[in-house]
């Protein structure tokens, strides 16, 4: 694979305290062969409160082992996901 | 024997000495205040910058030429870290070790610090979001959890005597979990895990990128090849795709290369046709 994967999540739909939590779905991380996405308390939150436990995003971490097969994008119910290279 | 095991073991296996588990380290280093600092912000590790780089499309970093060995030493380096630890938001001096069952049972019989507890898996957590109990933790890091809800079983035992933390490490070894302790920080031992790949954040970066996140045991899985009826059954258990069977002998073949040695396939077997040896025993990997 000569070019770089890249997987996007639309924060504005699928964070924490945005439309979607999601800790409660979750269904593109547990649909992921090689598990590339990694569920993790949001950074941006620092500001206020660093341990706000209700902010919460989904990073797509370990691209190198993505397999393209497209799946998270189908199962994603909010369409959130996108994968290009 | 290992490097770890000459400075830390003081008649064998780095992991059977009590004294790292003992409450002193965790004194000297004043580890109560580090290990809440970095739990609470365990999940983020991999995504905060560390000397302006993370570890996001980790595997691309790694290809770069000159700059991706640069980023494997410097990553080795925090893991492999054994200074006084500073900074509770790199994983510093956590290093693990896979360990079959019955080293795993030495460990709670005799060196494990009370309380024993049992916790939810965070690598689970944050590789599928799914809540698992099945982390083995003791001395001060069961103190840690406790302030930690998201770490603290709905329905699961949660406290364990040293009897049930043994059933319940035998029960995950016999469903395929990869058995393994961590230095977290080093010198100081305070988690059992039942690990998966790719699951598990200390297993992938060794795995996949061939950091030394984690030693291989102290062993190496054998054949006892006239024993081998060619039933498959060991693999589907192996996690690291160490065995395979070969469809010409009509029995289970071993990729020496592959084998952390966690012992797992072992119980699959129902003909003796696998043991563990001493890793030491075959030169060509005697590598943790």
């Amino acid at each position: 694979m000569a070019s770089k994967t890249k997987i996007t999540i639309d924060h504005s739909i699928c964070s924490g305290g945005k439309k979607v939590d999601p800790r409660a779905c979750c269904k593109c991380m547990q649909i992921c062969e090689p598990a590339v996405f990694l569920l993790h308390q949001t950074l941006d939150a620092e500001e206020e409160n660093p341990y706000d436990p209700q902010l919460w995003s989904i990073t797509p971490l370990w691209l190198s082992l993505c397999t393209r097969c497209m799946k998270c994008v189908d199962v994603c119910p909010e369409r959130a996901v996108r994968v290009s290279w | 024997m290992c490097e770890a095991c000459l400075r830390h073991g003081t008649a064998g296996k780095w992991y059977l000495n009590a004294e790292n588990y003992s409450n002193e380290i965790v004194e000297k280093y004043n580890l109560r205040d580090f290990l809440m600092e970095q739990y609470l912000n365990f999940e983020q590790m991999s995504v905060r910058k560390v000397g302006g780089m993370n570890a996001v499309g980790l595997g691309y970093k790694l290809q770069m030429p000159l700059i991706g060995k640069v980023v494997k030493h410097f990553a080795e380096n925090v893991v492999h870290s054994q200074r006084p630890p500073k900074n509770p938001l790199q994983a510093e001096g956590h290093i693990g070790q896979v360990i079959p069952l019955d080293d795993g049972i030495a460990i709670l019989e005799t060196c494990a610090a009370e309380p024993i507890i049992l916790k939810n898996c965070m690598c689970r957590y944050m590789s599928r979001g799914i809540k698992e109990a099945c982390c083995i933790n003791f001395g001060v890091m069961s103190e840690i959890v406790d302030k930690l809800p998201r770490f603290i079983p709905d329905d699961d035992k949660y406290f364990l005597t040293r009897e049930q933390a043994i059933e319940k490490l035998a029960e995950f070894n016999k469903k395929g979990y990869i058995g393994s302790i961590w230095y977290a920080p080093y010198p100081y031992i305070n988690n059992l895990c039942s690990c998966a790949n790719p699951e598990c954040a200390g297993l992938r970066p060794r795995v996949d990128f061939d950091m030394k996140s984690v030693y291989k045991s102290e062993y190496i899985i054998e054949t006892q090849h006239d024993n081998c009826k060619g039933c498959k059954k060991c693999v589907a258990m192996c996690q690291f795709k160490a065995i395979s069977y070969n469809i010409t002998i009509k029995k289970a073949v071993i990729d020496r290369a592959k084998c952390f040695g966690c012992g797992v396939c072992i119980h699959a077997c129902k003909n003796e046709a696998l043991y563990l040896r001493p890793r030491d025993e075959v030169p060509r990997y005697k590598e943790r």
